[in-house]
């Protein structure tokens, strides 16, 4: 006779058969089969067998669970059983998720981030603060509910298991990752953050202010980073308003004091307005006879002679054109200090941050590009250099590539800046998966990236609308291609099938997905669809569903480690042997002809990314190491090598490199980067720096950056590469320099601005 | 970025910054990586520009 039972918890209890009875009843109604009268027969035939196996022992809950399963095929309720172990399995899956739970704050809540590899997964976050731990807290949460409760069975197994991996995964039911959003329908007429109005700016400078707003709101509004697609041209609107006011000013000041009168200002202002009715708003390069026409009205209103109107007129212009250059300039110093200290997300983050500029050949965009590399150049209040924006230049024949273009001279003063500062990334518009799409004339229609990598083009779902503004990623997830490889143990045919699998579960994953994104409504996300940030968004009302809309963006399936993958399929990796190449480009070529499928039949943007990947890179690996132990190119290092590209540690020159990988750029249409590392003293040559520039370019690669040492030593404010020892004051990491030589050095480098504490 | 003035005159236990890219951003120190992220900055080999 069974008197009490044993609780998962160790908790004794008394035995009630009641309780068995209606856990089978509810398993029968799920199933449609049974009485009330066969599950209390069923119970029965539970409890006896419990009596026979356990005897006066009370048994523990799972060995009670084991025998309703038992008892239930043994009545033939065939699918009751079925449906109670799906039951029983999705209630331990909770369970579990919780146990982990509670472990996961514990880590977060109490030990430091230096000790918790966890803490440090998002390299952005700092989990030692409070805001930091907050949303590490938040995200944990949020993990262990999608895992129970959103996915299906066959997603969440693996994802657990590390085949695949579910990116911000912690907003799984909340939003979509990123956009590129149009600063000139946005500022047109003004916007609202939610919390108030701001007109329609009136000066470069706040141009440059609301631009950082923008990325700020959205950045609220979505999981990933934000990125402004046509950054020149915005702010060139802004350089042209700032241009007007202090042309008008300028010539207001000239005029008064060659007549020594006061208040003329709207007399000068009428004479500038007749002239604009005539030859259109003035400008830094202006329609030609403006300024002659403008001297003739001075004459008419003011009586001042025609040859010293025309002096006048000229002096006024050089000083208005001075005074923008340094509003500009001032201008974009803020706006870069302001994206490296504003706050997101509850304070604990910066917000991911890029701009995409180089083509706007007006004298405002030239203007714009000229100083926001100036400003990058500067670094921050100590020389620093700045981590946001991720600034990108966008590289074009004709506009910029070559010597004779209208901004080459810009694209030399990127690569100067680029060569210190490591930013601005390149864009390459030539390429041809890229060229394709471009439109003189329609800058929308130019390539533009998020600073990480993830871009958006074409569009299988508006073909009208194939362009970079207003859309972005909705979601991503990514394939452990090594664990494919190693599974299929060398058998190239199994590999093969076991990827088409894979790339069809995460298909259906990243819709199910997209079923929660479509299912929000404007209001969810108030400043991306309120505002009409997002493509066609500005159609729909605030209660309205964003399915439609959200078909703009792209679902993308990512990678990782295609090096290990061939490696563990052939014993090389596409650097090693020519013919690796081959098969890395067959892999990566079947992939993306799978998203192009599924994107005819589904009539939406699946794309192909070349993952960012900073999380995964440990988990998969540590995963697979101790499944199929320590594999020599494969497991033994502590990370996958990231997407295409030739492992960091592989002997190569920069050239082969670049000639290796740029191929993968044209199969990864959601998005590309390649590396060049550099040692600091060739990243010094701007020549050389400028050749790899080239090279990409003439090699297809579609996104590019050049990596080479920045150190800063913050006591005596050197930036450059520093090894043991600094170079300029000559102490050690960690070590105290005397005050005397301070004061020498001090002394010896004006041009530093402050060296910190001692200012 | 402050440090305790009387400290920094010295420079007594002040590191060096060191500035790297990961995943297409620039992150201003490598306290906050993660290991395998510090394992594969640790490994990463410069690339010459001979052709």
């Amino acid at each position: 006779m069974i008197q009490m039972i044993i609780k998962r918890d160790g908790r004794v209890v008394p035995y009630d058969r009641e309780k068995i009875a209606l856990a089978v009843l509810r398993a029968m109604r799920a199933s449609g089969e049974g009485t009330v009268a066969d599950a209390a027969r069923v119970a029965e035939a539970v409890e006896s067998a419990l009596e026979s196996r356990c005897g006066a022992e009370p048994p523990q809950i799972e060995v009670i669970q084991d025998m309703v399963e038992q008892e239930l095929m043994h009545h033939e309720f065939t699918n009751t059983a079925k449906s109670y172990i799906i039951y029983r399995a999705t209630r331990t899956r909770a369970r579990e998720s919780r146990t982990t739970l509670m472990k996961t704050i514990d880590e977060i809540a109490s030990k430091d981030a230096k000790l918790s590899d966890l803490k440090r997964e998002n390299g952005n976050i700092d989990g030692d603060t409070a805001m930091g731990a907050m949303l590490q807290i938040g995200a944990a949460g949020a993990k262990a509910y999608n895992e129970a409760y959103l996915l299906r069975p066959e997603h969440a197994k693996a994802q657990r298991e590390g085949d695949i991996h579910i990116h911000d995964f912690d907003f799984y039911a909340l939003t979509t990752t990123c956009t590129q959003i149009d600063i000139i329908r946005l500022f047109k007429d003004g916007f609202s953050t939610g919390h108030g109005f701001l007109r329609e700016p009136q000066s470069i400078q706040s141009y440059a202010a609301l631009a950082a707003i923008a990325i700020q709101s959205n950045q609220n509004d979505q999981h990933g980073g934000q990125s402004i697609p046509n950054f020149d041209y915005g702010m060139a609107l802004g350089v042209g308003k700032t241009f007007r006011s202090q042309f008008r000013k300028k010539l207001t000041d000239v005029v008064e004091d060659h007549l020594d009168e006061d208040n003329l200002a709207d007399a000068v202002a009428e004479a500038i307005e007749k002239t604009e009715a005539s030859f259109g708003p003035n400008a830094l390069e202006p329609t030609e006879g403006f300024d002659a026409s403008l001297a003739s009205h001075l004459y008419d209103s003011l009586c001042i002679e025609a040859d010293v109107a025309a002096h006048l007129v000229a002096r006024a212009r050089r000083r208005a054109e001075d005074q923008t250059e340094r509003d500009t300039y001032q201008a974009m110093e803020g706006f870069v200090h302001n994206l490296n200290t504003m706050h997101s997300r509850a304070g604990a983050q910066t917000p991911f941050s890029s701009i995409n500029y180089g083509t706007d050949t007006t004298p405002e965009g030239r203007m714009v590009i000229r100083n926001v590399l100036l400003a990058l150049d500067a670094g921050l209040g100590h020389g620093e250099t700045c981590i946001f924006p991720i600034h990108i230049f966008k590289v074009k024949e004709g506009v910029n590539y070559n010597e004779g273009d209208p901004n080459y001279d810009l694209f030399r003063l990127s690569c100067k800046v680029s060569a210190k500062r490591l930013f601005p990334n390149y864009v390459f518009l030539d390429s041809p998966y890229n060229l394709k799409y471009y439109v003189p004339g329609r800058p929308e229609t130019e390539v533009a990236t998020m600073g990480c990598r993830t871009r958006v083009l074409g569009n299988v779902y508006d073909p009208e609308q194939e362009i970079s503004y207003s859309r972005g990623n909705l979601s991503f997830t990514s394939i452990n291609l090594p664990r494919l490889a190693l599974e299929a143990k060398g058998d190239e045919a199994r590999f093969l099938k076991m990827l088409d699998d894979m790339l069809e579960l995460v298909a259906q994953q990243l819709l199910d997905r997209f079923e929660i994104q479509a299912k929000k409504r404007v209001y969810n996300y108030p400043f991306l669809m309120g505002q009409g940030v997002w493509l066609d968004s500005d159609k729909l009302g605030p209660y309205d569903e964003v399915r439609e809309v959200l078909k703009h963006g792209t679902l993308s399936i990512g990678f990782i480690g295609l090096a290990e993958t061939l490696t563990a399929l052939y014993g090389k990796n596409h650097a090693e042997d020519p013919a690796m190449q081959e098969k890395g480009l067959e892999i990566i070529g079947r992939m993306r002809k799978f998203c192009d499928d599924k994107s005819q039949a589904m009539k939406m943007n699946f794309t192909l990314l070349a993952t960012p990947a900073e999380g995964l890179s440990g988990r998969f690996t540590r995963m697979d190491r101790q499944r199929y132990g320590r594999i020599p190119g494969v497991t033994d290092r502590e990370y996958y090598t990231n997407s295409f590209h030739v492992p960091v540690w592989y002997p190569i020159s920069a050239y082969e490199k670049i000639h290796i990988e740029a191929p993968y750029h044209a199969l990864c249409n959601a998005g590309h980067i390649s590396y060049v590392e550099l040692d600091g003293d060739t990243a010094k040559n701007v020549e050389a720096f400028e050749q790899i520039v080239r090279c990409m370019h003439d090699e297809g690669i579609g996104y590019g950056s050049i990596n080479h040492p920045v150190d800063r030593d913050p006591i005596c404010g050197y930036v450059g590469v520093i090894g043991d020892t600094c170079p300029r004051c000559g102490r050690k990491e960690g070590e105290a320099v005397s005050e005397e030589r301070m004061q020498e050095l001090i002394k010896k480098f004006p041009q530093i601005k402050a060296f910190v504490g001692i200012e | 970025m402050t440090v305790d003035s009387k400290q920094s005159k010295m420079g007594a236990g002040v590191g060096f910054e060191r500035i790297r890219r990961i995943t297409g951003y620039l992150v201003g120190t490598m306290d906050k990586w993660n290991d395998a992220k510090k394992a594969e900055e640790r490994d990463r080999v410069k690339h010459s520009i001979a052709k």
